[in-house]
């Protein structure tokens, strides 16, 4: 009887002992929710646990131990320990709450090609990457405009879109969306080069040539920002004369020296303008 | 009596070099890393990056390891910036206040680059990592465990190096 006893004592005390070496935890959780830790047995004992942005140590009650949500706001790997047994869990990424906007550059010419990028980082409220595929959507458009519109999937939280510049000079938005969250950059779209410069010849008051351009502008349409630099050029039997002259107000004009013959040339940049042969026989 | 001076500055620097070596060794990353640019998009990873990113990263690692080791903080500087390094300096206040360390036994990375954005401003990886790590309360070993994980990283340029922003561990698939 007393063998018995003992027998079955033994096995109350093996299977305790197994009980108390179990301990199990949430698996998954979301970040920044609580999460509750299952220790068998009774009684109080040390729990640690260490995560990727904290570690704690405390002494609980065995049970249906809490976790806080404040404990538990990094995405990551979690191991919760208790007399030597542990467990392992993960914290995901909470709903997507910011995004991380890099938009490049600050300033591009009008319809130029591929010029604007964007590069989306999404986040949870935790600054955790938001890894979930999901729709970003781009957008560039200054007012008045239709703009251009482009929605692409993230890849591990990153989202990247590459987009011509609008035709119109002017600050443009550029937006991006995603799940409620929205970021907005201004991109400063100017003039790019001037298009089709064309001067006109007078002889001035004091003999020299005035040379004046129509309204300087790109092939938008786009007025060329005022400080542009034009050279206006004289060849005549003497040689050759130069002068450098900035737009202002949308044009640009100089003086030239004098000559009873001449080709007058004009150009802005790489851009050449049209050609004026002076006096002589035509 | 030429050679015997040969002989004597051959000795000396090869004493100079037995001697520099574990200075060297020190200082260079220890981490085992195998690096795959192929999949980068919607830029190449150039050379130059490619070695750099390398270099820089096992750093991290190696640094990283150090903090959580010995729950320093300031060790994060060089090679951590903005979320990864708050975070991992709240992990390491949090260890000292409750005496507990970590100790990593790092056996090797597999970078793999995702992202590498045209204006090179940023870039992101996988890392397959296969990792040993023990648990500390004092000098007593609380846990032991060897596991397979799953980084995502994103890294950011500074002035001289690559500073690891974002270090996110995933769960196995």
């Amino acid at each position: 009887m007393n063998l018995i006893r003992a027998a079955f004592l033994f096995t109350c005390y093996f299977c305790s002992t197994l009980c108390l070496a179990q301990l199990h935890g949430p698996g998954r959780v979301p970040a920044g929710t609580g999460a509750t830790l299952q220790a068998a047995g009774s009684g109080s004992s040390i729990l640690y646990i260490y995560g990727p942005g904290g570690a704690a140590k405390r002494t609980v009650q065995r049970g249906a131990i809490n976790l806080p949500g404040e404990e538990l706001q990094v995405a990551g790997r979690y191991i919760a320990i208790i007399d030597g047994n542990s467990v392992s869990f993960f914290v995901t990424p909470a709903s997507l709450q910011n995004i991380s906007f890099v938009a490049r550059p600050s300033r591009v010419p009008a319809a130029a090609k591929g010029a604007v990028q964007g590069s989306a980082f999404l986040f949870d409220a935790f600054q955790n990457l938001y890894l979930p595929t999901t729709k970003v959507s781009f957008r560039l458009g200054t007012q008045g405009s239709a703009g251009e519109d482009r929605t692409v999937s993230s890849n591990q939280g990153v989202a990247w879109v590459q987009l011509d510049s609008g035709r119109r000079g002017g600050p443009a938005d550029f937006a991006v969306y995603s799940e409620g969250a929205s970021v907005r950059r201004i991109v400063q779209q100017v003039a790019a080069d001037p298009c089709g410069i064309h001067m006109k010849a007078l002889p001035a008051s004091d003999g020299n040539i005035l040379v004046e351009t129509d309204p300087i502008l790109d092939c938008a349409g786009n007025a060329v920002p005022d400080g542009t630099i034009v050279t206006f050029t004289s060849i005549d039997a003497s040689g050759r004369s130069t002068v450098d002259a900035r737009i202002k107000r949308g044009f640009a004009s100089a003086e030239l020296p004098s000559a009873p013959v001449a080709t007058l040339l004009v150009a802005a940049g790489v851009v050449q303008g049209n050609e004026i042969h002076w006096g002589g026989v035509r | 009596m030429i050679p015997y001076a040969s002989r004597l500055v051959a000795l000396l620097v090869l004493l100079g070099c037995l001697f520099a070596e574990p200075a060297m060794s020190e200082r260079s990353p220890q981490v085992m890393l195998s690096f795959d640019a192929t999949s980068a998009s919607p830029r190449r990873v150039e050379e130059s990056t490619s070695r750099a990113i390398q270099r820089d990263y096992a750093h991290a690692w190696q640094s990283m390891t150090s903090a959580l080791a010995e729950n320093r903080g300031d060790l994060l500087n060089q090679d951590f910036t903005g979320t990864a390094r708050r975070q991992l300096r709240d992990a390491v206040e949090a260890q000292k206040q409750g005496g507990l360390s970590r100790r990593i036994i790092d056996h090797g990375h597999r970078l793999r680059v995702t992202f590498y954005s045209l204006d090179g401003s940023a870039l992101e990886a996988d890392d397959t990592v296969d990792l040993e790590i023990q648990y500390l309360a004092g000098d007593k070993l609380l846990s032991s465990e060897r596991i397979p994980s799953h980084y995502v990283v994103l890294l950011t340029p500074s002035e001289n190096s690559w500073k690891v922003r974002v270090l996110q561990e995933l769960p196995q698939p």
